[in-house]
């Protein structure tokens, strides 16, 4: 486990130095005190990629609609002949937001123009509605049946649905080990179930305050985890000290337990425990560093 | 599919603090301390005993309604003091009781294998036969939903009478049925599984979007089957299941908010909000009535749909 702070205000490059090398930072005193530093803002140079934004009705999960965003770096090769790596993100809405916790378009602007990840496509979706049929009618949220429940459901979605569409205009690649998954909260248990449940075909999770709890049964993954075969999956955890503790469970007790099952079990992981309470602020602040460790040895890939 | 670019992304978003914050319902916001549940005991003072309740309803009032399957021949009343009376006589073997906004109460007879309707005064006029109804729902337009357990199917009687099937072969053993407070979901219980299914009602009143929603434990002894029977719906939009392991509670996106042990070591088969403000919770357990006071109140389908309202700090 390695305690990971990142104080407001604290850009400068001797913050960043701790960063990159996930040392440990002493509370400021203060709670839940993270903001994105200087990798989330556009940065002179830098080539900027573009964010589109599309609509897809589901038929796995039958009838619902949802808005998802496609960020293409500047870099992608346009003449379509090179396979490219993708990350996708639950509560896609918010990852992409430029106010946001995390701006990840920008971030990832910065980060494939110094080779620290490589050109990488992001999906950006956000959970399904089923809208209403009359006026005055509330949409039926289907973000929890979605994210919480432990099944190939949604893996079966981004495979059979999301990925076969984006990919009639981009050319993305087919390969486990350059496809992750990144989400938050029941977001974050979602990327780590579409990997359990799809190792052939994603392979890099990154949770941040992850609902590894009994929402739907999620509290059973550090055990499942322990005695079962281990797979191939390099995975990012990210909670707070002051995470929620509530009827579904404890949160910074579930990412402890999910630390430690991974640790038995010998996975490629790293878990960053901060002083946060449920909120992206932690794991948005840290974002560009986790991104890097995510794909270290991207180089070594073939997309 | 449409496109545009990322610079309208700027007014757009809530984005996922909100989305993660999802209110959370725990029982605590529902069960007072130190309120139990109570046998409703006005009709053993009238020397009458019960075989096996069921079809618990309200009015607007708050009075109670049930009948008995195995042994009782009436409709039965529980009003407000407590005191239980045959309200509608020679009605045996019914399984499902609902006050439409029209006024009337409808039934499931499973005995006689008809759907019908009674005017307050007794009158009874037949809706649908032969059928095998359990458990029904009537919406403030009039369509009233129906569980067909057998044929695993969901039926429909419209407002002008005519019945269709609206679901078939998706629940395996379709049983309580109930809906959400503004009326737009449909959701149905599996006797023979572990989920509560829900569906939207379209604009045409069939039904869209089949979910396993909910997940209700089940029993260590019976993992897969859940035995989920009657249900009701609170103002908070949350859902009430009777099972196995008691009388389970979902918050509206399908989340386990609990589950309340039952009363007694028998049958739970049935559940509404009535009494004083709907704010009571009854059960039909085994031959027994029993009601517990609660934080909430009930959803009234024979009332215009409303949002559900915001759950308690």
């Amino acid at each position: 486990m390695t305690r990971f702070l990142f104080p407001r205000g604290a850009a400068g490059a001797a913050a960043l130095a701790f960063l990159i090398a996930f040392s440990s930072v002493a509370p400021a005193g203060e709670i839940d005190n993270y903001s994105p530093g200087p990798e989330a803002s556009p940065q002179e140079g830098v080539p900027q990629g573009t964010v589109t934004q599309h609509q897809w009705t589901s038929e796995i999960f039958p009838g619902t609609e949802r808005d998802y965003w496609v960020y293409v770096p500047a870099q992608y090769d346009k003449s379509g002949k090179t396979p490219t790596c993708v990350m996708v993100f639950q509560d896609g809405g918010g990852f992409v937001n430029e106010k946001g916790s995390f701006r990840a378009p920008t971030v990832f602007d910065n980060l494939i123009a110094k080779g620290d990840m490589p050109v990488t496509i992001g999906i950006f979706i956000n959970p399904g509605v089923i809208p209403p049929a009359k006026e005055g009618q509330a949409p039926l949220k289907n973000r929890s049946f979605e994210y919480d429940t432990l099944s190939d459901q949604y893996a079966r979605f981004l495979l059979e649905e999301i990925l076969p569409e984006v990919a009639k205009d981009y050319n993305l690649t087919e390969n486990p080990d350059c496809r992750a998954i990144c989400g938050n909260s029941s977001g974050g248990i979602c990327a780590f179930t579409v990997a359990w449940e799809r190792p052939d075909a994603f392979r890099k999770v990154v949770s941040h305050i992850g609902s590894f709890t009994n929402i739907r049964g999620g509290h059973v993954y550090p055990a499942l985890i322990r005695k079962t075969d281990p797979k191939p999956l390099r995975v990012f955890l990210q909670d707070g000290e002051n995470d929620l503790d509530n009827l579904h469970g404890n949160w910074p007790l579930a990412n402890q337990q999910m630390d430690k099952a991974l640790t038995f079990a010998a996975y490629d992981h790293q878990f960053v425990l901060g002083n946060g309470k449920h909120s992206g602020k932690h794991g948005g602040a840290i974002f560009p560093d986790t991104l890097r460790w995510l794909w270290r040895d991207w180089k070594t890939l073939k997309p | 599919m449409k496109k545009f670019y990322s610079t309208a992304l700027l007014f757009l978003f809530l984005g996922l603090v909100t989305s993660a914050k999802a209110q959370d319902m725990p029982l605590s916001q529902i069960l007072i301390e130190g309120e139990g549940w109570e046998p409703v005991t006005g009709h053993e003072a009238s020397g009458r005993t019960f075989g096996f309740t069921d079809g618990l309803s309200t009015d607007a009032d708050g009075n109670l309604y049930f009948s008995d399957v195995r042994s009782g021949n009436a409709v039965y009343k529980v009003d407000l003091e407590g005191k239980t009376s045959e309200f509608i006589p020679n009605a045996e073997g019914i399984s499902g009781l609902q006050w439409g906004a029209d006024g009337r109460l409808y039934a499931c007879v499973s005995r006689q294998r008809e759907v019908v309707v009674f005017t307050k005064e007794g009158e009874r006029t037949q809706l649908a036969a032969p059928v095998q109804p359990n458990d029904l729902v009537v919406t403030y337009d009039g369509n009233l939903y129906y569980t067909q357990t057998k044929d695993k199917e969901i039926r429909r009687i419209s407002p002008d009478g005519e019945m269709t099937v609206v679901s078939k072969d998706v629940v395996t053993k379709p049983n309580g049925i109930t809906l959400s407070t503004d009326q737009g979901i449909l959701a149905v219980s599996d006797h023979g599984g572990k989920y509560v299914w829900t569906f939207r009602i379209a604009a045409d009143g069939t039904l869209e979007n089949a979910e396993p929603y909910m997940e209700m434990r089940t029993p260590v002894a019976d993992p897969e089957i859940a035995k989920g029977d009657g249900m009701a719906t609170d103002a908070h939009g949350r859902y009430y299941v009777t099972t196995a392991e008691g009388l389970q509670v979902f918050d509206p996106t399908g989340r386990l908010c609990g589950v309340i042990a039952k009363p007694q070591d028998e049958n739970l088969v049935s559940v509404a909000f009535a009494g004083p403000d709907h704010a009571y919770l009854y059960v039909a357990c085994g031959q027994q009535i029993f009601r517990r006071k609660t934080k909430t109140h009930g959803a009234l389908f024979f009332q215009e749909p409303k949002p559900a309202e915001a759950p308690p700090k």
